[in-house]
């Protein structure tokens, strides 16, 4: 499975990979951790004319809080950003998603925004990007756009980001106090795409869920906001009658792809599963986080 | 020194002579070899199931600078001999036999059928030259299931067999299957399904293959589990006389019995350095190995036991349907019948078994020996006396109680024939019921299920040819080693065997160390050369019996023959002389040692005459001696997530009879890796075919195997065996872990279910199936 | 092609790879270290890991030209003069591995990860090395090794 004839640069600045880019366009793939590109050359199911290495963009890297919001360099690793005390505190679902993000030396490579560019709605990070509203900072040769999360996500494997434009930073809101979370997911392994995965964010205010924000990973072409269920949440307390109502909105509607792993029945099945046990998880957190 | 103690290593965890070289990345694998000159060889394949090859146009591939050749399969017929696998010959077969050629020419049968070989400068070249190949196909209906399979309807694959039979129909019985069925208070009718999975060796296929024109000589680098049946498959297939062929191997990555003889693809790249006068690499990617390198298990049982109100097995008459895929190979499809057969009573007590089988032709991939390749049968037994239990209200340990062999004098025989003499299997069954604590466990269940939490146990019993006793013919085959003391004092041991994880350098030195009276450092096992060690096969689970049988016989004829050379030499006689730690000495008089190395330094001088016999050699073999079999009881708890339908293995167990160990850690490895393969096959893997034969699981993404996550720590308990022989009592294990862990493990989750009312008819339960079977079921 | 210079087992080598070689076929056929094996070449079963400044990566989803002004280490270069280290003398006494094929990558995942975590428990180093494959083992063995390399290392740190 070796990697089919590919031309190669690898700019130094970020000026340089945009001019790339829009040289390029769709003929271009950025390299980035390589984590999900290397292996879609190595199956020659992606035929880029060239490969466009961001690795030695420095300033792309590093996580940052300004204005209440979190701003994590598209070019920091997993690893780096799984070890961050700033993540650990601000973006707590962030950090209890990567955990579950292949192995530890996928995480060496991988970094935020690959994964969040690359857009695989059975992963781990575009369903935590979506269930925080988060931002996606991206800069073209006409300049920078920001563009949220519910637009982010066109389709499978597709973003808004235009093909001269390269993503630069992603900005998640620090979480408020009261914030509990939980990432839940049903994989074949450890380590696995998820089946059905599921992000939860709830603040309590006192024992009243003040803000709920449930997003599905491996339920559609791309990360899903359970946004029914996530109202019928909001002013309540929780209690397993609450989160079995929440299971039965976030999934009636679902209309899950079916693969080798499961057919779509079992998906929403499991959907409806791990909305129970996510929303349990997210408030014990909540109350663990006090 | 007043005594000379010998150190004893049989039946010692001896570190291995293998580690120091694959712990530091020195082994030396097939894609390790690099020969001036190498070129690279990669596949065209078909992106169909079943066609008609209209054309094949190469002219653009070959135009591809770093492109040396693009061989078609009509240019290979033209450079080879045509003609079915030596192998199958080789096993006797004389059953249908398909008339195809080394790569397709007219047709292609299976999605991953080579069509050419595209040979170049790197891997890289080959393959970008492979996507030049132009291949014009037709569409023909695909035959993917063994019904349609079996409909003469069907398009034949083989135009010279007219139909997709690989074996003909037959029945064999044994006692009297009617009147048993007739007398039955009960008979239990039921369809058992095994699914298609794989050896999935982390090496896959591959070889270098050299030829050399000067010499008209062709020397073969490969990956086998037998130097010498490759070089038989090397030689026939291009008709070369066989001692002009040289199959050297080093290590091996793992094979579980995918790596035997010469697939098509290395026959293909031995012709190719024939044409081309240069080395030929070929080893295959993971792609390959998945789609292309063969498949095994799949198979269909309709099974009917006659049993009685209090459990009684009386009889089975089983109905089987094999799914050989689309090549024969060394037509293990088509043969393995023969063996579950002859297994399927297991170390039970029936009166009587009817077995009928048939194996068919199917556009998917060769069905290829995998790992205690008659497994089924141990599945489909284990698998039916819990659900007879299960009708008849009994208990999963009394049900085998009430119906194993118990070791009798003499031997009971299974109703296939062969004796169970020495047999533990009841021991073992007690043993792992001690373990697991069935009236805890029980009682544990009930508090979980109170909280919605499912946990189940389950238990398999099994004996393995490894090779076993003799039958009623009495053959079991032979094994031959040659043994040498070499000049410089280094007991040297040439055999067939071709190590490929089973750590032979290891524990055939144990044997011969101690047999002979040397340090364990001081014997070398020699193997993978077919210019050097006699014929052998490492597969069966024959080596421990085999292999380390003629290694103790034959290091004493050694130690006979040199001690009669120190004789000589010493001027005494050869019964006052003993050989322990690496010294020849006069029984009684320690001052008296001389060195093993110096004897075979003064041997090999020359110095002696014709009355003294300096050749401190021997050809020794060995039949098997009086063997017995292996087996044993392994047993799992598990716990079935009820919402996912994910299952954890929480424990499991395994008490195992495999008479005398050479070397535990080395037996326990083994067990362990078989349980591993089981467990897989069970949760996890499954070589997935769509409805038009397109393969669906071709990665590693989608083909799962189980990791440090999936398999938990084993528990192994040895039984203390019943010695059988004078000498050697060493038996195989090498595939009892894969053939009894599925049906343990599928016991324990039906055992987890049985509050919803699930009966599993079938070995592979992924979480998604585990929730249909829930949903199906009645708890009534 | 391009021209690389890179860090190898502590020495600097030097190659002209195609740029689309991956790292692993370039220690492998470049360079002649064909300790670091190819298993899948889709980064799923971890043979191919090596050591890359100080983490543990997998080397066929790498290209050769990344390693570029990098520090690599292979399983060629954990031998401490021609010996073995104390994660691979664990390793033979525990009979971790049979067939050889994954014990490359064991051997480096598992290094990278006791140099981070030292005091790790059997789940912890199950969990880390999840991502590498071995078909032969069932895997208690190899855990076994790390385990006994673990307590080893604690043991020189208390004496010492």
């Amino acid at each position: 499975m070796k990697l089919p004839p590919v031309e190669y640069e690898a700019p130094t600045t970020v000026a340089g990979a945009i001019d790339l880019l829009a040289e390029q366009l769709d003929e271009a793939s950025v390299l980035a951790g390589g984590q999900s590109l290397i292996p879609l050359l190595a199956l020659r199911l992606a035929r880029p004319a060239l490969l466009i290495d961001i690795n030695g963009l420095d300033e792309l890297s590093g996580v940052s809080v300004t204005d209440g919001r979190v701003a994590i360099g598209a070019m920091t690793r997993e690893y780096v950003a799984s070890e961050s005390e700033v993540v650990a505190d601000a973006v707590p679902l962030l950090a209890a998603a990567l955990p579950l993000i292949g192995h530890e030396a996928i995480r060496s490579r991988g970094t935020i925004g690959g994964s969040l560019a690359h857009a695989d709605p059975a992963a781990e990070l575009p369903a935590v990007a979506r269930a925080l509203d988060a931002e996606f900072v991206v800069r073209g040769p006409s300049g920078m756009r920001v563009i949220p999360a519910a637009q982010w996500f066109e389709g499978y494997l597709t973003t808004a980001r235009r093909s001269d434009e390269l993503l630069i930073e992603v900005r998640f809101p620090a979480a408020k106090r009261g914030t509990g979370v939980s990432f839940a997911e049903v994989a074949r392994r450890h380590g696995d795409f998820a089946i059905v995965g599921l992000a939860v964010s709830l603040v309590l205010s006192g024992e009243v869920i003040s803000d709920a924000r449930l997003a599905f990973a491996g339920v559609s072409d791309v990360p899903v906001r359970a946004t029914a269920a996530e109202d019928l949440l909001v002013g309540e307390r929780p209690s397993p009658e609450l989160f079995d109502e929440a299971a039965r909105r976030a999934t009636d509607d679902l209309d899950p792809p079916a693969d080798l792993h499961g057919s779509s029945d079992y998906r929403k099945t499991v959907a409806a599963a791990i909305v129970r046990r996510g929303l349990r998880a997210a408030a014990d957190n909540a109350r663990e986080r006090q | 020194m007043a005594e000379i103690v010998a150190e004893r290593y049989t039946g010692a965890s001896i570190k291995r002579s293998e580690d120091p070289r694959i712990l530091t990345g020195a082994g030396r694998y097939v894609d390790d070899i690099k020969l001036p000159g190498m070129l690279h060889a990669a596949f065209v394949r078909s992106p169909l199931a079943h066609g008609l090859v209209l054309s094949v146009d190469v002219s653009a591939a070959q135009v591809l600078p770093g492109v040396v050749a693009v061989l078609t399969g009509a240019d290979l017929e033209a450079m080879t001999v045509p003609g079915p696998d030596p192998l199958m010959a080789l096993l006797g077969w004389a059953g249908p036999t398909p008339e195809f050629t080394l790569l397709a020419t007219d047709k292609v049968r299976f999605m991953g059928d080579p069509v050419a070989i595209v040979i170049a400068e790197s891997r890289y070249l080959a393959e970008d030259g492979c996507e030049l190949v132009e291949v014009d196909y037709d569409d023909l209906p695909p035959v993917v299931d063994a019904a349609f399979a079996l409909d003469p309807s069907s398009p034949p694959l083989f135009a010279n067999l007219g139909d997709n039979i690989a074996r003909p129909h037959s029945r064999h019985e044994f006692g009297d299957v009617a009147g048993t069925f007739a007398q039955a208070d009960r008979v239990v009718d039921v369809h058992i399904d095994v699914h298609r999975h794989q050896n999935v060796p982390m090496e896959g296929r591959g070889c270098v293959a050299s030829w050399d024109a000067g010499r008209a000589a062709m020397t073969v680098y490969a990956a086998t589990q037998s130097v010498h049946i490759t070089r038989t498959g090397v030689a026939t297939r291009l008709g070369i006389e066989p001692d002009q062929v040289r199959v050297l191997a080093g290590d091996i990555g793992g094979s579980f019995g995918l790596k035997i003889g010469a697939s098509r693809e290395e026959l293909a790249a031995a012709a190719a350095s024939r044409h081309l006068g240069r080395p030929v690499k070929w080893v295959e990617d993971r792609g390959e190995n998945l789609i292309a390198s063969g498949q095994a298990r799949e198979e269909s049982f309709d099974v009917r036991a006659a049993v009685s109100h209090e459990g009684d097995l009386r009889a089975l008459d089983v109905k089987t349907v094999i799914d050989t895929g689309a090549y024969p190979g060394m037509g293990m499809g088509a043969m393995v019948p023969d063996i579950m057969e002859a297994m399927l009573p297991g170390p039970y007590q029936l009166a009587a078994l009817g077995f009928e089988s048939t194996a068919v032709i199917t556009n998917k991939a060769t069905y290829v020996a995998y790992r205690g390749p008659w497994a089924s049968e141990t599945f489909v037994r284990e698998r039916v006396l819990n659900l007879v239990a299960k009708d008849l209200g009994l208990d999963p340990v009394e049900i085998r109680r009430r119906n194993i062999a118990a070791r009798t004098d003499p031997p009971a025989s299974m109703i296939t024939g062969r004796p169970l003499v020495g047999v533990t299997s009841k021991e073992s069954l007690d043993r792992v019921a001690q373990l697991l604590d069935f009236p805890a466990f029980r009682r544990r269940q009930v508090e979980a299920r109170a909280q919605g939490r499912y946990l189940g146990i389950g238990v398999a019993t099994f004996i393995e040819a490894a090779p076993g006793p003799r039958g009623p013919d009495g053959a079991l085959g032979s094994e031959s080693m040659r043994l040498r003391l070499e000049e410089d004092g280094i007991v040297a041991l040439f055999t067939g065997q071709m190590p490929h994880g089973q750590s032979h350098q290891t524990t055939l030195a144990q044997i011969a160390a101690d047999e002979f009276g040397v340090p364990f450092e001081q014997v070398r096992v020699v193997v993978g050369d077919s210019a050097v060690v006699p014929f052998g096969l490492t597969g069966g689970s024959r080596s421990a019996t085999m292999t380390g049988g003629v290694t103790l016989h034959g290091a004493r004829e050694l130690k006979a023959k040199v001690l009669d050379f120190a004789a000589s030499l010493m001027e005494v006689s050869a019964q006052d002389l003993l050989i322990t730690d690496g010294n020849v000495w006069v029984r009684g008089d320690p001052a008296s040692a001389i060195a093993v190395s110096e004897v075979a330094r003064r041997a090999a001088s020359g110095q002696f005459g014709a009355d003294v016999d300096a050749a401190l050699e021997v050809e020794a073999t060995f039949d098997g001696g009086q063997g017995g079999w292996s087996g044993g009881t392994h047993g799992a708890i598990v716990e079935v997530d009820a919402e996912t339908g994910l299952v954890t293995v929480e424990r499991y167990v395994a008490v195992e009879d495999c008479g005398a160990l050479i070397n535990p850690a080395v037996v326990e490895g083994q067990i362990r890796g078989g349980v591993a393969q089981g467990i897989g096959a069970v949760l996890l893997e499954r070589s997935a075919y769509g409805e038009d034969g397109s393969f669906q699981s071709a990665t590693f993404m989608d083909y799962l195997m189980p990791t440090t996550c999936d398999i938990p720590r084993i528990e192994i308990e040895h039984l203390e065996t019943v010695p059988l022989d004078a000498d050697v009592n060493f038996r195989g294990v090498g595939e009892g872990g894969m053939i009894v862990a599925p049906p343990t493990v599928v016991n324990a989750i039906e055992d987890a279910l049985s509050p919803f009312g699930v009966r599993i008819y079938e070995q592979h339960l992924p979480p998604a199936r585990i929730l249909e079977l829930i949903a199906a079921a009645d708890p009534g | 092609m391009a021209d690389i210079t890179l860090r190898v087992n502590g020495a600097t080598r030097e190659g002209s790879p195609e740029v689309r070689k991956t790292l692993a076929d370039f220690l492998r056929e470049d360079l002649d270290l064909t300790g670091t094996h190819v298993g899948c070449e889709h980064g799923v079963c971890g043979a191919c890991t090596v050591i890359l400044d100080g983490r543990a990566v997998r080397s066929c989803l790498m290209l050769a030209v990344q390693a570029a002004g990098r520090e690599v280490t292979t399983i060629e270069g954990l031998a401490t003069d021609g010996g073995l280290g104390p994660l691979q003398q664990a390793m033979w006494d525990s009979h971790s591995f049979q067939c050889g094929f994954c014990t490359p990558g064991f051997v480096m995942q598992a290094t990278a990860f006791l140099a981070d975590h030292p005091d790790a428990g059997e789940q912890q180093i199950r969990e880390a090395l999840s991502g590498n494959i071995c078909r032969c083992t069932g895997y208690q063995s190899i855990i076994d090794g790390v385990l006994l390399a673990a307590e080893r290392s604690r043991d020189i740190d208390r004496e010492g």
